[in-house]
């Protein structure tokens, strides 16, 4: 058998692998030996084995549908008009003088403190949630394209120029492209805050979704389900993450942003 | 005869393992005597710089010994001072912080240590500008504080890094002359590593050509006449057959290295 | 005052002006009657709003119990944060163990934790107090660990060449290094506290400016319930400048970005 320390990457696996498993084997192993409240601290497996059955038998999809359909809205929303918005300021003295303050002064504050207003606005189902999203997720969009728009190099405007490009095609021919690497910074961000605000509007405002099943599931005392919802909205998360990841260098963002 | 201030005998470096290592340096013999000024050039890629970190003990040869006044280099230590083309200096300490460094390290105390720094301040012309951060000050005046800071240790040997590479060649031009004129005051053994070929003559009064990869020490010229400054070296007929000599040397490396 | 000084302030004042137009334009379509007081109350009368109770000091405990939650998560955090995102840096095995943990707990939207923090901890300070302190973690982590693994191998080069032995460089490179992602992290995580206390108090609780915008909006007094939003981002706001205020002096040797 080989020792360890000839096979490095063997090691890094292993040393990757082994705590997790570890802490899910103590968790498993304490919870079974009756040393917590299984009520309060029930084993990994048993949530597990709930996350399984909520997902075969159809409850966990709608919510699911529910939340992640809002976050994508919000985001697609505040993409179609960032990004515009975020170009003229970059490019346009007046857009910037006034834009610029009111976006770096409002990007900072926390707009779920807004939830009360917008339910008092658009009503206590989806429509208030979606615009919650679009707004939180307006600021990063905004700023991440205006930073840049502005922050590239004069030479690519003036060759343009020299080979006749005008002031408004400018902007799409020239600037949106070098601008590309930042907008996607400010998707990565933004993807973070939709399915943030989308949970938390759940949780405050009810209206289905992941966030209102975990407080319905707090309510009951069922710890499997709140756990087995927590891990969906963590997936959902990571994939939407990813997936923004994924996203970057292909034309499909491209494309959302024109139309 | 003395024995010399620094002797490297056999000495190989290989990077990485296996089939994938590479050979950087293959079999280096030198002996640099006190009061020597010695200039190290060649074809980018020879090694020149590893050999550099190898008797400043940041990396370890694979084979071979290094010694300095008789005693085996095995690791970075303030009888070496070194100063690299960038990063020599601490960001978050002023220039006086920066030169003070070493001191502070090896326990001077503090009337003393200010006594020092004043001197060295004076000796690189930097008067006025102790309390700036590194980040105020030009690419030359950086270099110059780096200067300080590493004269201010008494080092028995001084080594530089292409320390003039990054900078325009007015200021390089101007740092020449000042590096030549701490070397006469103090006759600091000095060990130099350029890929420039009029700096390796005009500073060096030993040159060393190296060879391309893996490097090896090709030949060892010797400069037997020596101006005042830089400058009258244009006018020189015995430099600027030197310095052709050395060229095409380096060439012959430059072109053998291409495949 | 210095011409410095002086075109500060006229460059902070002219960034003040778009956002005195926004509110002028608030106030008067309330006052011509274009925007109805049941859709939003004038500026005005928020303000008013938030004159009395600052008047009375109605608000004053609530701000505290706020202040208590958010800090003390904080506090946790950040104090934590720094040594673990160090000790990751510096011991291999540490880095190994903690970031499948760190990558696990990253996709979570950290509001999310509360109702189970609230099952195991009950709905009191302390459960609220875990899930801030728990979503501050991760930014302080993620950054101290970029910045001291970050740190130029030169820099590290230059200290030992000139005698600062391996236990010293921590404290005279590493940290120093590292301080500026460490203080983007803190920051960071200022920004975060905030959001997830005002989602925990909206959830539960019985004190605090989360509380107390959700009771207003509850009884449809809008105009106290924006006079609390315009107070809590007034001072989320106040903090993040004084967090950068104190930054910039502290680290005189920084080019900030902004």
């Amino acid at each position: 058998m080989p020792s360890l320390t000839e096979h490095p990457r063997l090691v890094a696996a292993l040393t990757r692998v082994v705590p997790v498993t570890l802490i899910l084997l103590a968790w498993e192993g304490v919870t079974r030996a009756g040393w917590v409240n299984p009520f309060v601290f029930p084993p990994v497996s048993e949530i597990a084995m709930r996350w399984l059955a909520l997902l075969i038998d159809g409850t966990l999809c709608f919510p699911l549908w529910e939340t992640l359909w809002r976050a994508l809205a919000g985001l697609g929303a505040a993409i179609a008009v960032g990004v515009p918005l975020g170009l003229l300021m970059g490019r346009v003295r007046w857009a910037e003088w006034f834009f610029e303050p009111l976006f770096s002064f409002g990007f900072p504050l926390p707009k779920i403190a807004l939830i009360p207003l917008y339910v008092h606005w658009f009503g206590l189902f989806s429509l208030s949630k979606v615009m919650l999203i679009f707004t939180d997720c307006l600021f990063p969009m905004v700023i991440f394209t205006y930073h840049g728009a502005r922050g590239l190099s004069q030479i690519y405007l003036w060759s343009a120029q020299s080979r006749g490009t005008g002031r408004v095609r400018m902007l799409w021919r020239v600037v949106l492209p070098l601008s590309l690497a930042s907008i996607y910074d400010g998707v990565q961000v933004a993807v973070v805050v939709a399915v943030l605000v989308a949970v938390v509007s759940e949780m405050v405002s009810g209206g289905s979704g992941l966030g209102q099943m975990m407080i319905r599931a707090y309510r009951h005392g069922d710890v499997r389900t709140a756990f087995a919802t927590l891990l969906t909205i963590s997936l959902i998360g990571y994939a939407l993450y990813k997936a923004a990841q994924w996203l970057r260098g292909r034309l499909l963002f491209w494309h959302v942003a024109e139309s | 005869m003395a024995d010399p201030c620094l002797d490297l005998r056999a000495v190989t470096m290989r990077y990485g393992e296996g089939p994938d290592a590479v050979a950087a340096l293959a079999s280096i013999d030198l002996a640099i005597d006190d009061h020597e000024f010695v200039t190290i050039v060649g074809p980018s890629g020879c090694g020149k710089s590893t050999l550099l970190y190898l008797v400043g003990g940041f990396l370890r040869p694979t084979s071979g010994r290094i010694e300095l006044r008789g005693r085996p280099v095995t690791g970075p230590g303030p009888d070496r001072g070194i100063v690299f083309q960038r990063y020599s200096l601490f960001p978050w300490l002023t220039v006086r912080g920066n030169i003070a460094y070493g001191l502070e390290e090896k326990g001077v105390p503090r009337a003393e240590r200010d006594r020092i720094v004043e001197e060295h301040l004076r000796l690189v012309h930097l008067e006025g500008f102790e309390n700036r951060y590194p980040r105020e000050l030009s690419g030359g005046m950086q270099q110059r504080v780096a200067l300080a800071q590493t004269l201010a240790c008494q080092p028995d040997i001084l080594l530089m890094d292409e320390p003039f590479g990054a900078l325009d060649a007015q200021t390089r031009r101007i740092l020449q002359d000042e590096v030549r004129r701490i070397w006469r005051r103090d006759t600091k053994t000095v060990l130099f590593v350029t890929h420039d070929v009029e700096e390796a003559v005009a500073l060096g009064t030993c040159i060393v050509v190296m060879s391309a990869r893996p490097g090896r020490i090709k030949e060892v010229i010797a400069r037997d006449f020596d101006v005042a400054d830089v400058d009258e070296f244009e006018a020189n007929p015995a430099f600027a057959a030197l310095r052709l000599r050395i060229w095409r040397s380096v060439k012959q490396e430059v072109e053998a290295a291409r495949p | 005052m210095s011409s410095r000084a002086r075109s500060y302030w006229a460059g902070a004042l002219a960034r003040l002006l778009p956002l005195a137009l926004v509110l002028a334009a608030w106030q008067a379509a309330s006052m011509s009657g274009l925007l109805p007081k049941a859709v939003l109350p004038s500026f005005g009368e928020v303000a008013a709003s938030l004159g009395a109770m600052l008047r009375s000091g109605e608000i004053v405990p609530h701000t505290l119990a706020s202040f208590a939650r958010a800090g003390a998560g904080f506090g946790v955090a950040v104090a934590g944060g720094i040594v673990l995102g160090i000790l990751m840096a510096q011991v291999r095995f540490v880095e190994r163990a903690v970031e499948p943990v760190l990558l696990l707990i990253y996709p979570v939207p950290k509001p999310a934790l509360i109702p189970l923090f609230m099952i195991w901890l009950g709905i009191g300070d302390f459960s609220k107090v875990t899930v801030i302190a728990l979503a501050c973690l991760v930014p302080v982590v993620i950054a101290t660990f970029n910045g001291a693994r970050g740190v130029d191998e030169m820099l590290l080069w230059s200290a030992r060449a000139r005698g600062t032995s391996e236990r010293r460089i921590l404290w005279r490179v590493v940290l120093p290094a590292a301080l500026p992602q460490i203080a983007a992290g803190v920051r960071t995580a200022i920004a975060v506290a905030i959001i997830v206390l005002v989602s925990s108090e909206f959830i539960s609780a019985e004190t605090g400016l989360g509380y107390l915008i959700f009771s207003y909006g509850g009884v449809g007094a809008d105009d106290a319930m924006l006079a609390v939003v315009i107070y809590l981002a007034a001072l989320g706001y106040l903090l993040d400048r004084l967090y950068l205020a104190g930054l910039r002096r502290l680290m005189a040797w920084h080019a900030f970005a902004h």
